[in-house]
């Protein structure tokens, strides 16, 4: 047995390189290298796994060899200053998302990159949004009913951690509302979603999509995503706007490359990678993990990463949580 | 019967080829990894968390868990024949193990220990199969004070059993406690003594604390001692099997060590070194052949395998249906779960039956598994001691250095390691224990995170402590400990002050060159 796992796993060894080496020489729709794609997260979450589709789609219907690879740490920032780094022959790209881009440049006081300067933003793929969910045992349905509760007894609320998405929306919230609640914050949704089931917590703030079974079940109620329009998956849950106050928030996944990169090149990316997200099957998948997808232009991308660091340096100050 | 049938389910997950292929890996790596002298499951784990990435959330879940048990029946093994415990649990085997070896009954003392590690680890299964479901429901309604008394009562306990050099084993908590500040303060977003690194924003990831402070240190204090890794003993399979006198006696030890340890297991923080410790002292009491205890006993050796082996088993409880770390390996375990976007809890159970159950019976099957890499094979992994270190720890030094770099892609926290490294060797010189420090590293942070949760939910009131039922229950219980614990010392002072002789301390730590 010993031997056959020693024989196994050197076949393993062997294969993967012959992978590799066969990869060299195929000639893809702008690289004849494989592609890195760098993930900010850890291997398993939404980005990850949006990352892996697009490299298996590249691959598969473009011929354009990409592999995925995971360089978590410090809200995307190491990530992102690595990206910075590499050469602009479009070898490597990141995929880019609020965190390194949006939030970090207003929280840290020194960022070791430019989010502007130092990268060609490439080109967008999709959003998530994120919504308030109370304790159904609290009666409230309402964004009005939930104002009038808050005004007078001030209610806790969870969020996935300081400078995390969800925290920046309770904070556009508090602020929209013109009302004070208790932030908690907690390593990511889950151990605060734990909390404000086992009734510890009176609302959270996280993804509404991720979130649908427990409304399904009754166990949470959604008073507003924070989407410009209704999530199609969730026809039920309106939007703030549509209540009155003007809070979008959105957890955006695209594209980026180093800066420099040649202009012909970055369209040949943009369009290929539009190409694949526009296959009604991989948009299936996208909405599965509560992704909707836009198209637009990378000038547009470009304008949208710089106008979200304007409109949310004011709540990250607010939060207290630039240092 | 509710349980039995989802143990039978269990069991049919775990038979599926692909699980029962991971949990032959699992077991078979951890004996391995045991058998080698001062490399422990830690180390084992945290090598083989990167390839998990690749695997289902159940079939990574039994290989860790396998090699989490299969290391504590490999320790044996080094600690009887060479006197070097290959985990820090086995320390305790060595006792009475390393004796019977010299009287050339090695073969008789792998046995009983193989056979001690199974009735042990049986009882922890049954243990984990009965308790955690009703723990689980009732940690429905945990609420962060109560994981706060939780994880208090489970340091203290750890604090107060482990009273070999207490200041010094103090020292190595707080130590523990100050690291696990490094990285982003989770309840105000303020950076703590990142130094401005950004790789530290994060925090010191556990592995690296581990694989630095275990495997880096030991690599380095087996140069010093440069031994060749040749035995002397040569096992005897003539003389394989116990008597008849000795299998008789060895029934009632692997029951009560394997119920002591259960328990202890069960206690987040305590663990397998302590669990075979208490079983030790314990057995050292009440065993019919007491006096003979330090001549090489058989079940001296059986106790404190069955402890270790149940605790094992049982450190599973807290991590899964709480999320609170039994053991630092433990943490390891609930981050490769994270990593699924599994988080453990009170719904782990119901949410992932299939998981929870194909756990549970994956230890029956790893047992047998290991009863028989450990009877009829023992012989290789005898043969394994004989490989010169000159060959193995370099080895070694790159499998980790592999292990590191795979968790972020960062060579920053390979240097880390191997800084960490340095500075645990300097610790072993001057006698520091490394297990309390990872202790205090990983329950440090959650105490504080929990109990700053706790503030903030209450608006800054500390008596929800105390109006909690279970919180109150958890902290009167720890006051009992500490009580207990401090009345004991002073009455052990008093003693050694009255025969006015020097303590005799026996030298429990798990160093090659001792």
């Amino acid at each position: 047995m010993k031997q056959n796992l020693k024989a196994l796993s050197l076949a393993a060894v062997a294969a993967s390189a012959l992978a590799t080496g066969a990869a060299h020489a195929e000639p893809g729709p702008w690289s004849d290298e494989p592609v890195r794609i760098v993930v900010t997260f850890p291997p398993g979450g939404t980005s990850d796994l949006v990352a892996r589709l697009l490299a298996q789609h590249l691959d598969a219907d473009f011929g354009q060899k990409a592999v995925v690879d995971n360089r978590p740490g410090a809200a995307g920032t190491v990530a992102a200053d690595y990206v910075a780094q590499q050469p602009a022959d479009g070898t490597t790209l990141i995929l880019s998302n609020n965190a390194p881009f949006t939030i970090s440049p207003t929280r840290f006081e020194s960022l070791p990159y430019d989010p502007l300067g130092g990268f060609t933003h490439v080109a967008y793929i999709g959003a998530s949004a994120p919504g308030l969910f109370v304790q159904p045992s609290s009666g409230i349905t309402t964004l009005a009913e939930y104002v009038d509760f808050v005004k007078n007894t001030p209610m806790t609320y969870g969020s996935s951690g300081v400078g995390s998405i969800s925290h920046i929306l309770g904070e556009a919230v508090d602020k929209a509302l013109s009302v004070e609640s208790i932030h908690v914050p907690y390593q990511g949704s889950s151990p605060a979603i734990q909390d404000f089931r086992a009734g510890a917590l009176d609302s959270f703030y996280d993804m509404v999509v991720q979130n649908s079974d427990m409304i399904e079940d009754g166990e949470a109620v959604a008073l507003a995503i924070a989407s410009p329009d209704r999530n199609p998956q969730l026809p039920d849950v309106p939007t703030f706007k549509e209540q009155g106050y003007d809070v979008v928030i959105e957890n955006w996944v695209g594209l980026s490359a180093p800066a420099g990169i040649e202009p012909d090149m970055r369209a040949q990316i943009h369009e290929t990678v539009l190409a694949v997200f526009g296959s009604p099957e991989v948009q299936t998948k996208l909405t599965d993990l509560g992704i909707t997808h836009v198209s637009m232009s990378s000038e547009d991308y470009e304008t949208l990463v710089g106008d979200l660091i304007g409109t949310w340096a004011p709540l990250i100050e607010a939060a207290g949580i630039s240092n | 019967m509710e349980i039995l049938a989802s143990f039978g389910q269990g069991l049919l997950v775990v038979l599926q080829p692909e699980n029962l292929i991971y949990c032959f890996i699992g077991v078979f790596l951890g004996t391995f990894i045991g058998v080698l002298p001062g490399i422990g499951s830690m180390a084992a784990i945290a090598m083989l968390l990167p390839a998990t990435f690749y695997l289902d959330p159940t079939p990574a879940l039994v290989m860790i868990a396998g090699v989490f048990y299969g290391a504590e029946y490999g320790g044996a093994t080094a600690s009887i024949l060479l006197n070097v415990p290959g985990t820090p649990a086995a320390s305790i085997t060595a006792i009475e193990g390393h004796q019977l070896a010299k009287k050339g009954r090695a073969g008789v003392a792998l046995f009983s220990t193989a056979t001690a590690s199974f009735g042990g680890g049986i009882i922890g299964m049954i243990v984990i199969a009965l308790l955690s479901p009703s723990l689980a429901s009732l940690a429905l309604s945990f609420a962060p004070a109560d994981y706060f008394a939780v994880i208090l009562l489970g340091l203290i306990a750890a604090a107060a059993v482990s009273n070999g050099g207490a200041l010094k084993g103090i020292a190595m908590v707080v130590t523990g406690l100050m690291l696990g500040t490094i990285g982003i303060d989770l309840t105000t977003g303020v950076e703590r003594f990142t130094m401005g690194i950004p790789e530290l924003r994060d925090g010191v990831h556990i592995v690296i604390v581990a694989m630095g402070l275990f495997g880096v240190s030991e690599v380095i204090a087996s140069i010093r001692s440069a031994r060749k890794g040749s035995i002397a003993q040569t096992v005897d399979y003539t003389d394989f099997y116990p008597s008849k006198k000795e299998w008789a006696s060895l029934f009632a030890p692997i029951l009560r060590g394997g119920t002591i340890g259960s328990f202890v297991g069960a206690l987040p923080g305590t663990g397998q070194t302590i669990a075979a410790a208490l079983a030790y002292a314990a057995e050292k009491r009440v065993s019919p052949q007491r006096a003979d205890f330090g001549n090489g006993v058989v079940p001296g050796v059986a106790v404190p395998e069955a402890a270790n082996n149940s605790a094992t088993q049982t450190a599973f409880i807290p991590t899964l249906t709480l999320g609170v770390p039994g053991s630092p390996p433990m943490a390891i375990v609930i981050g490769a779960l994270m990593i699924y976007g599994i988080t453990p809890g009170p719904r782990l159970l119901t949410e992932q039956p299939d998981m929870f159950w194909g756990l549970v019976a994956s230890f029956l099957v790893g047992n047998i598994l290991l009863l028989i890499l450990n009877v009829p094979l023992i012989g290789i992994w005898v043969r394994l001691l004989r490989i010169p270190y000159k060959f193995m720890y370099p080895t070694i030094i790159v499998l980790i250095c592999m292990g590191v770099y795979s968790l972020n892609n960062n060579v920053f926290d390979v240097w880390l390691t191997l800084v960490i490294g340095v500075v645990g060797y300097v610790m072993r010189l001057f006698r520091f224990e490394p297990a309390p420090l990872l202790l205090g590293f990983v329950l440090g942070p959650l105490m504080e995170e929990q109990l700053r949760r706790t503030m903030l939910l209450s608006r800054g009131d500390p008596m929800v402590f105390l109006e909690r039922p279970i919180s109150a229950t958890l902290l009167a219980v720890t006051c009992i400990i500490v009580i207990f614990a401090l009345s004991s010392t002073v009455r052990a002072r008093r003693q050694t002050l009255a025969q006015r002789t020097p303590p005799n301390r026996k030298d429990r730590s798990n160093e090659t060159e001792s």
